[in-house]
C-alpha cells in the first residue's frame, strides 16, 4: 500500500468524478424512446465514483504505508524508450510503416542492452518487412507507405 | 437429440482446414503466451485480436467470426498450459493461475521428476478441457433457453451481478476494484449514445465519437502495462532451466493422480462459470482440496504430484466454464472472457441466448474446435516440452520491444488513426500505474464492454416501467440477481472483519 499514491488517485477519481456529474448536467435533447436521458447514466456513475474516491481517501488514513523494499527502477531505459515511442507514433504516417518501425526496434534493441548490432538489425528488419508483407501484400491490408508526395 | 446434430454441425466447421489452422496457431501461440512470464492470457488474446481481425478480412462474416474466435479461444486455453511449465521449470508462474503449481511442481522438477510434472499436467489440462467442454455442451442449450425469457430488467440486473462479483473479488481492495469498475463504466459513456444520438464527453473532437476503442484500452492497459513494468523493474529471470529428461509419467504417477484430476476438472469447471471466479481460484482451491482430502497432508508442498494435477486441471476446467456465461448469457465473468466479448462485438455478433439460434456455427464451430485444439495441445505439449520451455529464454531484450511494436501495429492496423496509438502509450503507463498499487485492471476493462449494454438495458428497463426505478425490484428474477450481486460483494468483506484470509483472484 503506498498512501501518497492512493492519496492522489483518490483525488484524481475524485475530480473525474465531479467532471462526468456536473458535464452530464449540460447533456440536453431530448429522452425520446426513452423514459431517462443520456445524462442520466453518467450522472449516477459520477456520484457513486465520488463516494467511493471519499471512501479510498479515508482508507488511507487508516492503514500504515508498507513500502518494505525499495525496487531499483530503471527511469532512463524506461523514458528513453518512451520517447522512442512517440517519436514512431510522429514518424509512422510520414515514413511509412517499414522505416519507421525498423528504425524503432533497432533504437529500443539498444536501449534494452548494448550491442549485438547485427542481431538487431536482421531482428528488425525480419519483423518491420514481414509484417508489412504478410498484412499488405498477402492479407491486403494497408499500411502507411513511404512517399515523397 | 437437437443438440447432438448442432455438435456435429460444429464439427464440420472446427474440422475445415483453414479453422484446424486457426486452432493450431491459437493453442500454439496460447502456450508461448503462457510460458512468457508477463504475457498472460488477457494480453495475449488483447494482442491477437486485431492481428486475426486482419487476417480474416477476406472472409465472409459469419466464417470470419467464428475462425476468429476459435483462434482467440486457442489462445486463452493454450495459455492455462503453457502457464504450468514455468512454474515447474523455473517456480515462476507464467500467468496467475499457475501460482500453486509452482509449489509442488518445482520441487518436482527439483527431484528429477520434471517430466513427470509437465506431462501430468498436460494430461490433466486435457481431461479437464473435454470435462469443461461436455458440460458447456449440456449446459448451453437449457441455459439459452432460460436467457431468452429474460426483460431488460432481468438483464440489467444480472450484469450488475457480473460486474460486482468481479469486483468483490478482485484485488486486495475492494473499494479500487469497485472505482475501477465504475470508472470502466465511465468511459463506456463516451461517444455518440446510441438512444438519443447525442454526442457525450466529445467536445468536438471527431476522434472521440465512436467511443474509446475497447480493443486500445485493453491492449494499453494489460500489453503494454505489463511492458512497462518489466521494463522498469529489472528482474533479470534468474535461475536455471531444470533439466527434462523423462517425460512420460509413470504408471503410479498416473495412478495417483487420476482423482485429483478428476475433481480438479469438475470444481473448475463450476468455479469458472461463476463469474469473477476465475481460472486463478479454481487452482487455488482444488490445490486445498487435495491437501485436505489427502491422507497425508505434509506431503504437499514437497513434490507430490497431485499438487500439480490437481490445479493444472482445475485451471483449464475453469477456462471452459468461463465461457458458458460469455456463450449462453453474453455476460462475461473475467478480464479474459470480456475481451473474448469484445472480439465477439467486434464482429458485430452479440453474445448471449440469441447466439445459438443467430449465429449456430460460430457457437457449436467453436465448441467443436476447442475439443480440437485440447486434442492438439495434448499431442503438441508432449513431444514438445523442451522446445516450448526454451521460450523461456527469449530475451527481454528483443522480447519488450517487439510486443511494443506488436501492440501498435495491431491498434492501427483497426484503427488507422494515430489518436489510438497515443492513447495506447497514455493507457499503458496507466496501467503499469494503476496495477502496480493494487488497483486492478481487469473489471475496468470487463465495465468499459459491458457499459453500453448495462445503460441500454437500464433506459429499456425504465422506458417500459415509465420511469419507476423499482422495476429492478418488482421483477423477480431481476430482484435476486441483484440480491445475489449484494451479497457478493458484501461476504468478502464480513469474511475480511472475521480476520478470515479471503482469496482473491488475480487479473486472468
Amino acid at each position: 500500500m503506498n498512501k501518497k499514491f492512493d492519496r492522489i488517485a483518490g483525488t484524481v477519481f475524485l475530480l473525474i468524478g465531479l467532471f462526468f456529474l456536473t458535464e452530464s448536467q449540460k447533456l440536453t435533447g431530448s429522452a425520446y424512446g426513452s423514459q431517462v436521458g443520456p445524462e442520466a447514466f453518467p450522472a449516477g456513475l459520477g456520484i457513486l465514483l465520488i463516494i467511493l474516491s471519499f471512501r479510498l481517501l479515508y482508507e488511507t488514513f487508516k492503514y500504515k504505508d508498507s513500502r518494505s523494499q525499495k525496487e531499483k527502477f530503471e527511469y532512463k531505459r524506461f523514458v528513453l524508450i518512451f520517447i522512442s515511442a512517440i517519436i514512431y507514433i510522429f514518424l509512422l504516417e510520414k515514413i511509412g510503416y517499414i522505416i519507421s518501425t525498423f528504425i524503432f526496434l533497432i533504437i529500443t534493441f539498444q536501449i534494452m542492452e548494448r550491442g549485438k548490432w547485427l542481431y538487431s538489425m536482421l531482428i528488425s528488419a525480419a519483423f518491420s518487412f514481414g509484417v508489412y508483407f504478410l498484412y499488405v501484400e498477402l492479407l491486403g491490408g494497408v499500411l502507411p507507405r513511404f512517399s515523397l508526395f | 437429440m437437437d443438440t447432438i446434430n448442432y455438435l456435429i454441425n460444429g464439427f464440420t466447421i472446427a474440422v475445415q482446414w483453414h479453422n484446424l489452422f486457426f486452432a493450431f496457431i491459437g493453442v500454439l501461440i496460447g502456450t508461448a503466451v503462457g510460458v512468457l512470464p508477463g504475457l498472460g492470457p488477457m494480453s495475449g488474446v488483447a494482442l491477437l485480436i486485431p492481428v486475426t481481425a486482419s487476417m480474416t478480412s477476406g472472409m465472409p462474416a459469419d466464417q470470419a467470426a467464428a475462425s476468429s474466435i476459435i483462434l482467440l479461444a486457442g489462445v486463452y486455453y493454450g495459455a492455462m498450459y503453457g502457464g504450468s511449465t514455468t512454474s515447474i521449470l523455473l517456480n515462476t508462474p507464467g500467468e496467475s493461475s499457475s501460482v500453486v503449481t509452482t509449489l509442488d511442481g518445482y520441487q518436482m522438477a527439483k527431484q528429477g521428476r520434471a517430466g513427470a510434472a509437465l506431462s501430468i499436467a498436460a494430461i490433466g489440462s486435457f481431461i479437464a478441457g473435454i470435462v469443461a467442454l461436455i458440460g458447456l455442451v449440456v449446459l448451453a442449450k437449457p441455459l439459452s433457453g432460460i436467457a431468452i425469457e429474460f426483460g431488460p430488467a432481468e438483464y440489467f440486473s444480472l450484469m450488475l451481478l457480473g460486474l460486482a462479483a468481479v469486483s468483490g473479488l478482485a484485488g486486495k481492495s475492494m473499494t479500487k476494484a469497485l472505482i475501477m469498475t465504475v470508472f470502466g463504466l465511465l468511459l463506456s459513456t463516451i461517444g455518440i449514445d446510441v438512444v438519443s444520438g447525442i454526442a457525450r464527453f466529445t467536445y468536438d473532437q471527431p476522434v472521440l465519437y465512436g467511443g474509446l476503442e475497447f480493443l486500445t484500452v485493453a491492449v494499453g492497459l494489460f500489453a503494454l502495462g505489463e511492458v512497462f513494468k518489466t521494463i522498469l523493474v529489472n528482474d533479470h529471470a534468474n535461475g536455471t532451466i531444470t533439466k527434462i529428461d523423462r517425460i512420460m509419467p509413470t504408471k503410479k504417477d498416473l495412478k495417483k493422480s487420476a482423482m485429483p484430476i478428476a475433481r480438479g476438472s469438475i470444481l473448475g469447471f463450476f468455479i469458472g462459470v461463476l463469474p469473477g471466479a476465475g481460472a486463478t481460484l479454481a487452482s487455488f482451491f482444488s490445490y486445498l482440496t487435495e491437501k485436505r482430502l489427502s491422507k497425508n497432508p505434509k506431503k504437499f508442498g514437497t513434490g507430490a504430484i497431485e499438487g500439480v494435477a490437481a490445479p493444472e486441471s482445475a485451471n483449464n476446467a475453469a477456462s471452459g466454464g468461463a465461457m458458458i456465461p460469455l456463450l449462453t448469457l453474453g455476460i462475461p465473468g473475467s478480464g479474459t472472457t470480456a475481451i473474448l466479448m469484445g472480439a465477439f462485438i467486434m464482429y458485430n455478433i452479440q453474445p448471449g441466448p440469441l447466439l445459438f439460434e443467430e449465429h449456430p456455427d460460430v457457437a457449436w464451430g467453436l465448441i467443436a474446435s476447442m475439443f480440437i485444439g485440447n486434442l492438439m495441445l495434448l499431442i503438441l505439449n508432449l513431444p514438445l516440452i523442451k522446445i516450448f520451455a526454451s521460450i523461456i529464454k527469449t530475451p527481454k531484450k528483443y522480447l519488450l520491444p517487439l510486443i511494443i511494436a506488436i501492440s501498435f501495429f495491431g491498434v492501427y492496423a483497426v484503427q488507422y488513426m494515430t489518436f489510438d496509438l497515443f492513447l495506447l502509450l497514455f493507457l499503458g503507463v496507466l496501467g503499469y500505474l494503476l496495477s502496480t498499487h493494487d488497483y486492478p485492471v481487469a473489471p475496468l476493462v470487463l465495465a468499459l464492454v459491458l457499459g453500453p449494454m448495462l445503460e441500454n438495458n437500464m433506459r429499456r428497463a425504465l422506458t417500459i416501467s415509465n420511469g419507476d426505478y423499482m422495476i429492478f425490484l418488482k421483477e423477480p428474477l431481476s430482484l435476486a440477481f441483484l440480491v445475489i450481486a449484494v451479497f457478493w460483494l458484501i461476504i468478502p468483506l464480513i469474511l475480511k472483519l472475521k480476520g478470515r484470509k479471503v482469496i482473491i483472484n488475480d487479473e486472468d
